[in-house]
């Protein structure tokens, strides 16, 4: 028989390193020839889509078009220390540090061409790589003649910046600090659920989040981590378990070990909670890690309002799920009381 | 805060579905990925892995194997004297396993062979002869931490132990109507990402620079990992970072790199060395398995009054993240709820299993199961919804973690649950 249920969970995640480890990022943005603006940073791209984030940061700071946004790729040798990309921490940190840089840069443009222009800041505009006189804007310098300008007089248009936030080690007795995490994102998710009594098979069938995530840079790349988070998770829960026995891996290849595919993927809807109240870039906060948490949870939470079983050991095999059924059938028969 | 009314400023790119920016190079296949760099006269490397998970190397013969046409080297413990343990936090991970030397799960490595094609590399790995004396491997972390188990690492099998301490946690029971206590176990997992392991190495005999390509989640880090572990100045290794295949925590320890370093040193030539999905799955980190014991304290209302926990942590046959993992999971104990009196303690214990380390979520995944079935449980029990359960136990502006840290910005827990709630349609 196949049994519908609904499960909820919430939870929290504290990122960055956190807890007194020394955290911080590097960025540098500077004009750069052929009409791009250069942004140095090791951040590394995993598929998140830190580079894109990056990207729109510098692009609203700069007041151009993404397209004019270079970014070079990873070099130990040409770069600084811009941190893993783990711990939730690549928007917050080195979009903060990208923020700065960019602002950085932008302030030296102004400076510049206060100069030439012989004016005060407020009298001058900037629009698409361009900075003008509010009165006479079609007397205008790119950003790139501007650059040449000042390469002439000795100097560079460039910034640097860095995003290095304190927090505590907490006491080794009892774990208490002032400040452990930089900054939590919350989530909560809604599983339907599918489970089939006869063979135990559990179908995940739709999934309603809500994540708080302070501002999305990238709305869609935001939606992208929360249904890839959930497709992790749901592999955690049902199906994934990389079986030891006497330190020999029992399944070590895509044949013993399941993983969900697209068949596996349920329906989804999302809905973000932008409050922009973060100290992260234009108010955001970190979603990769945040993306998987609440899944498993919500689906054994499901698994129980369907068939009233609960499993606590992960994944929850349908051979456990069968198991579980059997054993309340046969304590239903001689009359026990389930306890929860 | 903003005030009511006031509109905020309008953004061209924040906020906007732009499209992403490798997007393009990704699905036309004009990415470059580290499996894609080729040079010419390029050596390949294999890794000749444990045969036990707990055992002395007593005796390896590559007699044999060197003799393989195609064969140019085989680098043994032996011949790097000079080089030092690496790990992520701990230094505790050996690059070759010597003679008289401990293999502590089943991807330690005893030999790198170099050979002009993958195939006789491969070929040569069978060729190796290993004797080995063999101790109880230990699968089981609460084996591990018996008074007769046999030591993994010299100071012990319990690597670390994290403590929570908030309040005052027989109070807290005290003031509870129901206490419920389960205890919840997980999995090893593999973060399988698209791509394994994969690097390719060269040596610039005129700088003594070693350029490696290889996929890494911390540049900087790495770098310094090995160049320690090489005895090497920082500036001597230079990582280029090639598109990425994915990673989600497996990205983060030393993978190919040393061996490919070492053994560009060695031959002056280009080297590749790519793990199968077997090896990746069996020499590279996992998800930490925990056992996790909830004692939940709760009013007939429905507040929640004490939390308390008791984690053992697996983290295999080195330290990696674990210690990171542990206290991020203990410190998350009880989710986004006001909990006003918390005691935990959290070990982290070796085994003989594959080594653990980062996977997202990174500690913090496992304890949601446990403290979210609680959760669950609790709002059967009391017979309260599920949503307002939550809403009125979830934490706002000036609430306090079980590290007692006071939050003051950015706290929309409740919102998600309702909106969350209000998207599925849920009704009591």
């Amino acid at each position: 028989m196949k049994k519908n249920g609904r499960g909820i969970a919430t939870i929290m995640f504290g990122f960055g390193y956190g807890a007194g480890f020394p955290d911080h990022s590097i960025a540098s943005a500077e004009i750069e020839d052929e009409g791009k603006i250069l942004i140095r940073t090791a951040a590394a791209d995993v598929g998140q889509g830190v580079l894109t984030t990056i990207t729109q940061i510098a692009a609203e700071v700069l007041k151009v078009k993404p397209e004019i946004i270079q970014i070079i790729p990873g070099d130990t040798h040409l770069i600084k220390n811009s941190g893993s990309s783990s711990a939730t921490r690549q928007t917050f940190f080195t979009g903060n540090a990208v923020k700065e840089a960019s602002e950085g840069l932008l302030s030296n443009i102004y400076h510049y061409a206060s100069i030439e222009f012989r004016s005060n800041h407020v009298e001058l505009g900037i629009k698409d790589g361009y900075i003008f006189r509010n009165d006479n804007p079609n007397n205008k310098l790119s950003y790139w003649e501007l650059a040449e300008k000042v390469k002439e007089s000795g100097d560079s248009l460039k910034a640097e910046a860095s995003f290095f936030p304190r927090t505590d080690k907490p006491d080794p007795n009892t774990g208490q600090g002032e400040k452990i995490y930089v900054a939590y994102t919350f989530v909560t998710q809604v599983v339907e659920v599918e489970v089939d009594t006869d063979t135990g098979i559990v179908q995940v069938l739709k999934v309603y989040t809500s994540a708080d995530i302070g501002k999305a840079i990238n709305p869609q790349n935001v939606e992208g981590q929360i249904e890839g988070g959930t497709v992790q998770g749901i592999g955690m829960a049902l199906m994934e378990e990389q079986v030891i026995k006497e330190g020999i891996t029992l399944n070590p290849d895509l044949t013993g070990y399941l993983i969900p595919t697209s068949m596996d993927t349920p329906r989804f809807a999302t809905r973000l909670v932008e409050n922009e109240d973060s100290e992260g870039p234009f108010g955001a906060k970190g979603v990769g890690e945040p993306a998987t948490i609440a899944t498993t949870p919500a689906i054994a939470n499901a698994i129980y309002d369907a068939i009233g079983v609960r499993i606590f050991d992960l994944p929850i095999t349908p051979e456990k799920i069968l198991k579980a059924l059997k054993k309340r059938e046969t304590e239903n028969k001689i009359g026990k009381k389930e306890d929860f | 805060m903003m005030a009511e009314g006031v509109k905020k400023m309008t953004k061209r790119y924040v906020g906007k579905n732009i499209f992403k920016v490798d997007a393009r190079e990704k699905v036309t296949g004009n990415a470059i990925y580290t499996e894609d760099i080729y040079f010419d006269n390029m050596l390949y490397l294999k890794i000749k892995r444990a045969t036990h998970p707990h055992a002395y190397l007593r005796r390896i013969d590559i007699s044999k194997a060197q003799k393989l046409p195609g064969v140019v080297k085989i680098i043994t413990a032996a011949d790097i004297p000079k080089v030092k343990n690496f790990g992520l936090i701990i230094k505790d991970q050996p690059v070759l396993i010597g003679i008289g030397q401990k293999m502590r799960y089943m991807g330690d490595a005893l030999a790198i062979v170099i050979a002009e094609s993958k195939e006789a590399a491969s070929q040569a790995i069978g060729l190796i002869e290993v004797e080995v004396e063999k101790l109880e491997a230990i699968s089981d972390p609460l084996r591990a931490i018996e008074k007769d188990a046999p030591l993994i690492h010299q100071d012990g099998n319990i690597l670390d132990t994290y403590y929570l301490k908030k309040g005052d946690i027989k109070k807290g029971f005290a003031q509870a109507d129901l206490i419920v206590e389960n205890e919840y176990r997980t999995s090893f997992l593999d973060q399988v990402p698209l791509q394994v392991e994969a690097g390719v190495g060269i040596f610039d005999q005129e700088t003594e620079i070693i350029k490696l390509w290889v996929a890494t989640q911390w540049l900087h880090d790495t770098q310094a990992d090995i160049a320690q572990s090489l005895g090497l100045p920082k500036e001597k290794i230079r990582i280029i970072q090639p598109v990425i295949g994915g990673a989600f925590g497996k990205k983060e320890d030393i993978s190919v790199h040393i061996y490919l370093a070492l053994a560009a040193m060695e031959t002056k030539r280009p080297v590749k060395l790519t793990y199968t999905r077997e090896e990746s799955m069996i020499a590279q980190s996992k998800r930490h398995p925990f056992i996790i014991r909830m004692k939940t304290g709760v009013t007939r209302k429905g507040y929640l009054t004490a939390c308390q926990v008791e984690v053992i942590v697996d983290t295999g046959a080195y330290a990696s993240s674990g210690p990171a993992v542990v206290h991020k999971g203990l410190y998350h104990c009880t989710g986004p709820y006001n909990v006003g009196n918390v005691k935990g303690v959290a070990h982290i214990v070796y085994t003989n299993n594959t080594y653990c380390g980062a996977m997202r979520g990174f500690g913090a995944t496992q304890m949601a199961f446990a403290y979210e079935s609680q959760m669950d449980i609790i709002t059967h029990r009391l017979r309260i919804d599920p949503v307002q359960f939550r809403l009125q136990n979830a934490y706002s502006i000036g609430s306090s973690t079980p590290n007692s840290q006071i939050l003051t910005l950015g706290v929309g827990v409740k919102e998600t649950i309702k909106l969350a709630a209000d998207i599925a349609g849920w009704k009591e």
